[in-house]
């Protein structure tokens, strides 16, 4: 569902992503970890196509993102750490306004917004202006907007931050039953617990080179650490990484 | 529904959420701005009124130069908006956190483009349609038109507007798309620019024209009359369209209507597909900004090592608050804007041979420039210098614990302010008194009021934005509309009239022949100490309320 072959991108004389070669299947909850500044997000915005690559090439169902851009615009849905919102419109008003862009029937909008508002909570808040919101239910409010267009590919940078524990447990059940249904879903974190309970298969970045890739019993036989992800990724981050084929 | 509808319908609900909003502003804030408003109309009207009665006293010519005028009007008008746009444009297509959203989202760039341009066109045009109403007025009522004649022209307006904001976002999306990044090019360019305008001024063809050719007497008397009778210009089409309606032409006003409507048909649908073909690219470009490498000393660096002899801690804020304005254009092109048209209209003061005008009309505008600058400063300390303390942020408890006082904190931003707003205001006043040659004594007063205007503003800012502290709100704009915002613009508004019209006045009476020079030296002393003690009391009280305000506060 996801590839990308040789992918590197450069700021200036800066190289945030170097060489990225991966692929990810439908279906598959990918983690993307990696310290401050390694290129997650950088990586991230090249597979949803807010950032051209220097070098390489990316495809997302098979379609080739720098030259069928407009064609995988459906396919993707993308939720940034800290999301735009249109802070003068209602929670309910924003679903109408997503549902139109992507031109999907009011009737149809309408019975997704009632089961969605009610799976996060959203039905006391429906007509607050969103600017009122505190952050765990603006967070809310753009997952539930998220999933409206059914994106085949999915991508959430920091899904959990700033949020209770019940709005955690909400998402994290959510994404596995997503990727249960088919949709693919490519997630950076920083709390290293989640990821090693929900992803599939982990890839761990630093400073712009991805050092291992695999499920986590592939990453302790690759390096050799016998511990939890925390020490793998402890391990693997250091200055000057071990790289593992 | 296609998105580009969606997006409108969009827009169309978030504006019947206003109403919603204004209900959570203060009374006193609402009631301010629509009488400040109304005010503004009214003498605007009152202006433009009395113009248009004395040009037509003047008998043939001044029938003459109202019909140039016209012209000359929307020309000055349509090239500010165009400026306008460019700035609106490059912050709405460029810098807005809603295009990654929208790139995102099943919606063209051209759809994109068209949606922002209707934003950039309503939110660059409202001051335009603030002058234009009174103007259109005054002329209507001075000719006796019907009130349906406003209507009309008012429609006219309209396409001239979007004209202009299409041509401003299109200079904005080839700039941004062919500019060379590559800072050498970039200087390069810019000097081939200006050699360009140099070489133009100096070796252009000088039209010799009869005496008796009637645009260039009126030329002599209205500079640029000349330039903006071209009859290519869209301005000039408005012109003569609005001109030709309140004669009863009423085909020749449509046609002129009708030549607008559709060139603003054909530069839309340009824009449209330029806008497809290079918009994400130079969005693309500018998401793309190489890190810059701040190792190196910069300027500010080496200025701020000529203030060793400043205390560290006063040293640290001011240096941590210009570099946070240098580093950030959008604010400083702001404040450059601010005084950079007004500075460009003091120079031009003597091309425009207002140095050659009697007495009487040289203290007018010189007393008039006092006023312009004088509200600019209003608005500038009241946009940049009241939010300064607020715009802290959440760090503000990084003041709060450090060994700095409250009192200390609060002098420093007085301070910078007061010198950045003293260098500015007093370079301004003298350029303007040296352009239109007034007497010394009336350059002296300039100095003065500029000197005391800008420490009773940023007194009264500073203190002010203490006293209504706002630690939550991160968007400076959101800010200055608070309450406080509007307390501290009404009463710098205030300050700026009880300063200057005392001056006014008393030069006025003198040069009108009504005031003898002892009375004239006697007035002037009784004026400067009432200047002394509301400049005092406006720079004291606020400051003293506001560090009393920080010093109670719990963070």
């Amino acid at each position: 569902m996801i590839e990308l072959e040789h992918v590197s991108k450069s700021f200036g004389p800066v190289e945030a992503v170097k060489d990225l070669s991966l692929s990810i299947l439908r279906g598959e909850l990918f983690c993307f970890l990696g310290p401050n500044g390694a290129g997650k997000t950088t990586t991230i915005k090249l597979l949803c196509g807010l950032l051209r690559p220097t070098s390489g090439q990316i495809r997302l169902a098979g379609l080739d993102l720098q030259r069928r851009l407009a064609a995988t615009r459906p396919l993707i849905g993308y939720i940034p750490d800290s999301p735009f919102l249109y802070e003068r419109l209602t929670p309910s008003e924003f679903f109408a306004f997503i549902g139109d862009l992507y031109r999907i029937p009011r009737d149809r909008v309408l019975a997704e917004r009632e089961s969605a508002f009610r799976l996060f909570g959203l039905n006391d808040y429906a007509h607050c202006l969103i600017k009122d919101l505190s952050h765990g239910f603006r967070q809310r409010v753009i997952y539930a907007v998220t999933f409206l267009h059914e994106p085949k590919v999915l991508f959430v940078d920091e899904p959990f931050v700033g949020l209770d524990p019940f709005s955690i447990r909400l998402i994290r059940d959510l994404l596995r039953r997503k990727a249960r249904e088919g949709m693919t879903i490519f997630f950076t974190t920083h709390i290293l617990a989640l990821a090693e309970h929900l992803a599939d298969r982990i890839g761990i970045i630093a400073d712009g080179r991805l050092v291992a890739l695999g499920t986590l019993n592939e990453l302790k036989t690759q390096s050799s650490v016998q511990g939890q992800l925390e020490d793998i990724f402890l391990f693997l981050t250091q200055p000057d990484p071990p790289v593992f084929q | 529904m296609n998105p580009l509808q969606a997006l409108f319908c969009k827009d169309r609900q978030v504006f019947l959420n206003l109403r919603r909003l204004a209900r959570e502003q203060s009374r006193f804030k609402i009631l301010f701005v629509l009488a400040f408003g109304l005010g503004l109309l009214a003498g605007l009207w009152g202006l433009f009124y009395s113009g248009f009665h004395s040009l037509s006293a003047m008998g043939g010519i001044g029938v003459l130069i109202i019909r140039h005028l016209f012209a000359l009007f929307y020309f000055g008008l349509g090239l500010m908006l165009i400026l306008s746009n460019i700035i609106t444009a490059y912050t709405t297509l460029y810098r807005s956190e809603e295009i990654p959203f929208l790139l995102l989202r099943p919606v063209s760039h051209g759809e994109i483009i068209l949606h922002k341009l209707a934003e950039t066109a309503l939110i660059s045009s409202w001051a335009f349609f603030c002058i234009i109403i009174p103007f259109i007025g005054a002329f209507a009522m001075h000719e006796r038109l019907s009130f349906w004649f406003i209507l009309w022209t008012l429609l006219l307006s309209a396409p001239f507007v979007v004209l202009c904001s299409e041509l401003g976002m299109l200079i904005t999306l080839l700039a941004v798309r062919w500019i060379p990044r590559f800072r050498p090019m970039l200087w390069a360019g810019a000097f081939l620019l200006a050699a360009a305008v140099w070489a133009y001024i100096q070796f252009r063809p000088v039209i010799r024209l009869e005496s008796n050719d009637i645009s260039f007497l009126l030329s002599r008397l209205v500079p640029g009359i000349r330039l903006t009778s071209f009859p290519f210009w869209p301005s000039w089409w408005v012109a003569e369209g609005i001109l030709s309606l309140a004669r009863d032409q009423w085909v020749r006003g449509l046609l002129f209507c009708g030549v607008l409507t559709a060139n603003v048909l054909v530069v839309g649908l340009a824009l449209k597909h330029i806008g497809q073909a290079c918009f994400f690219t130079g969005w693309l470009k500018t998401q793309t900004s190489p890190r810059r490498d701040r190792s190196r000393h910069g300027l500010l660096d080496r200025f701020e090592r000529r203030f060793s002899f400043l205390a560290p801690d006063c040293r640290a804020l001011i240096f941590k608050d210009l570099r946070l304005l240098v580093r950030d254009p959008v604010q400083w092109t702001q404040g450059f804007l601010f005084f950079g048209l007004l500075g460009l209209y003091f120079f031009n003061l003597r091309n425009l041979h207002y140095d050659l005008l009697s007495p009487v009309w040289l203290n007018l505008i010189a007393f008039l420039n006092m006023f312009s600058l004088s509200a600019i400063m209003c608005s500038f300390c009241s946009r940049f210098v009241y939010p300064q303390l607020s715009l802290e942020g959440q760090g503000f408890w990084l003041l709060g614990l450090s060994p700095m006082s409250m009192g200390r904190v609060l002098a420093i931003k007085f301070a910078l302010a007061l010198i950045i707003m003293l260098v500015i205001s007093l370079m301004l006043m003298a350029v303007s008194a040296a352009m239109l040659k007034v007497a010394w004594s009336v350059q002296l007063t300039g100095l003065m009021i500029a000197a005391a205007t800008s420490a009773a503003l940023c007194g009264l800012a500073t203190g002010l934005g203490a006293v209504f502290l706002n630690l939550k709100q991160r968007n400076p704009m959101a800010i200055v509309s608070g309450f406080g915002g509007t307390l501290n613009l009404a009463l710098s508004l205030g300050y700026m009239i009880a300063a200057i019209l005392p001056f006014g006045l008393l030069y006025h009476a003198f040069t009108m022949d009504q005031l003898s020079e002892q009375a004239l030296r006697r007035g002037w002393i009784l004026a400067a100490l009432w200047l002394l003690v509301i400049t005092a009391v406006t720079t004291i009280t606020p400051l003293a309320a506001g560090r009393k305000s920080l010093l109670a506060r719990e963070y």
